[in-house]
């Protein structure tokens, strides 16, 4: 069965989707502070009710919302196993060689996973709840500050934008590809490490090629339709945050505050 | 090989965990030596049903079956079978991936048991038989050549590999109508020699021309099955079936609302000349 990329818009009408997408980038760069700067478990324990409240709110289902921590488990794994076993540290359990696992590493280690999934969880939410086209304008208009020191923003946002709708259809890319590399006799599922990584050659090589040629028509495409540049592009009214913007603004760096000021360094 | 399919359907798994039906319940059977065509509109499971057939996809409903073995019992040799399907994907140019045509060509042979020798032999008559002079294009880049070329090398990839089952899915688009007729004229010619075909086509005149069985889909159901002229004849009375009629049917038509009503029923342009010659020398005579 085909897993679905994760992240993919799903429309509705909560709270959330309703929020301007400014909102919701601010509000995710507020979270992602709040989970970086994370300490003690009872930091871990607001977010995760962050979460929960948020799927709540959201109406999404929990199963998609949550999908990320399917997909990487195996990436999970070795990024668990890199801090385990080479962030030393004084308690030492046990040592074999230059790795060692000590009590520190352990808890390095699942600091570092949840931190990544968390941090997916809140970008899954993001992309979830908002169009792609409203996270571009949102980004664009975000970034607007950079311009004076002459970044061209607009088209920073269009590339950013662009790469995140290229997601499912790569996915989608590689898994066609894969399955005509496994007709024609490919393994995927060799034992031997040097095997297994030769084996994703056939992989990689037409899916970047693929890609490649995706963003050449795309480039092409767009210049037959007249996009020129950023700078004579009509511009679009500024539409202000409406008061429920404010309220969620005002509660996620609250919820920012509370951890650096008073949770982060309780036990 | 032949092939049986019982109450086979698959659903593709949307957000909300909502089920899109691709396959709905299709039994059908394809005996050994069998040029078959599957058909129906854009989106009805084409690719879907070619992807079970040859195991890359586990159904969600029913079985399929390989000379009687069900492919995805447990303990079913599916390497084996890879071996024996070849799969010729719509636009199998974007699968090529080797510095060299000769090795693309022998990627599938990896594992195949075959010697150095007779690896180079099965690349040289894959390549050969697809049109290529071997010496000229075996150090080449794969990703130098033109469109075309690129699809026979990937099409001599699979061959090489010597397929008992042969499935194509949408193999003629895209092709110039003199690449058309060669490449349908060389499946014929793979298909005389002992090797069952099955493909998936829009394209109404190599469905009428090449294959000898039809199946044809709509919205995932297999709405109509069974020797092509028949199946042809069959959509012709279905008045909402525009889709399923050869550019010979509509002329024959045209030629029937203006009085001149052809017979036996014409589906090909080959029915269509010989019905119209009679016509014109009975015309004559008589
Ligand atoms: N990867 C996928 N995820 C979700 N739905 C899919 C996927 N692939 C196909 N579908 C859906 O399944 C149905 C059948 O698709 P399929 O590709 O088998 O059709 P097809 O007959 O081959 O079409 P075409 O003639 O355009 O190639 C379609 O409704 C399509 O939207
Ligand atoms: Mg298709």
């Amino acid at each position: 069965m085909k897993t679905l990329p994760a992240g993919q818009y799903i429309p509705g009408h909560s709270f959330l989707h309703q929020l301007d997408a400014r909102t919701k980038i601010l509000c995710l760069f507020l979270l992602i502070a709040t989970v970086i700067g994370a300490l003690s478990l009872w930091s871990y324990a607001l977010v995760l009710a962050v979460i929960a409240l948020l799927i709540l709110v959201s109406r999404l289902p929990v199963r998609p919302a949550v999908a990320p921590v399917r997909g990487i488990y195996r990436f999970l794994l070795i990024v668990f196993l890199m801090n385990a076993l080479f962030f030393g540290g004084e308690e030492v359990l046990a040592s074999w060689g230059i790795f060692q696992l000590s009590r520190e590493g352990i808890r390095q280690g699942f600091r570092v996973v949840g931190n990544v999934l968390l941090i997916l969880i809140l970008g899954n939410l993001l992309t979830m709840t908002t169009l792609p086209t409203q996270v571009t304008t949102a980004l664009e208009s975000l970034i607007k500050p950079l311009k004076f020191i002459g970044v061209p923003t607009e088209d920073v946002a269009i590339i950013i934008s662009i790469a995140i709708q290229f997601i499912p259809t790569l996915v989608e890319e590689t898994e066609l590809i894969k399955m005509a590399q496994i007709a024609r006799g490919a393994r995927f599922e060799s034992k031997k490490l040097l095997e297994r990584a030769a084996s994703f050659i056939p992989l990689v090589v037409p899916v970047f090629i693929s890609a490649f040629r995706r963003a050449d028509e795309l480039a092409l495409a767009m210049e037959a339709r007249g996009y020129r540049n950023a700078k004579n592009r009509t511009r679009r009214k500024k539409e202000p945050l409406a008061p429920h913007d404010y309220c969620a603004l005002a509660v996620c760096a609250f919820i920012c505050l509370v951890q650096f000021l008073l949770l982060r360094n309780l036990v | 090989m032949a092939i049986k399919v019982e109450n086979l359907s698959y659903s593709y798994e949307q957000p909300f965990g909502e089920k899109v039906g691709a396959l709905k319940n299709v039994s059908f059977s394809i005996k050994a030596g069998d040029f078959a065509g599957v058909m129906g509109h854009t989106g009805c499971g084409k690719t879907t049903l070619l992807q079970l057939l040859a195991g890359l996809r586990l159904p969600t409903g029913g079985r399929v079956y390989v000379n009687g073995e069900e492919i995805n019992a447990k303990g079913y040799d599916r390497s084996g079978l890879r071996q024996r399907i070849g799969v010729v994907f719509q636009y199998p140019e974007y699968q090529l991936f080797a510095t060299t045509v000769e090795k693309d060509v022998a990627f599938g042979l990896k594992h195949s048991g075959l010697s150095r020798q007779e690896v180079i032999a099965r690349v040289q008559w894959a390549l050969e038989t697809m049109g290529f002079d071997f010496a000229k294009v075996r150090n080449q880049s794969p990703l130098a050549l033109s469109g075309g070329e690129k699809r026979r090398v990937a099409i001599a990839g699979v061959l090489a590999r010597k397929p008992e089952i042969l499935i194509f899915d949408e193999p003629v688009a895209g092709l110039d109508p003199h690449g058309r007729e060669n490449f349908l004229r060389f499946v014929k010619e793979m298909n005389q020699a002992g090797t069952t075909i099955i493909m998936a086509s829009h394209n109404m005149e190599a469905l009428a021309g090449y294959t000898k069985h039809l199946l044809v889909l709509e919205e995932g159901r297999l709405i109509d099955s069974g020797a092509t002229r028949e199946v042809f004849l069959r959509l012709q009375q279905r008045n909402n079936w525009a889709f399923g009629q050869t550019k010979a049917q509509r002329i024959a038509t045209l030629l029937a609302e203006g009085n001149l009503a052809l017979s036996p029923a014409v589906v090909t342009y080959d029915d269509l000349l010989s019905a119209l010659k009679r016509e014109l020398t009975g015309g004559g005579k008589g």
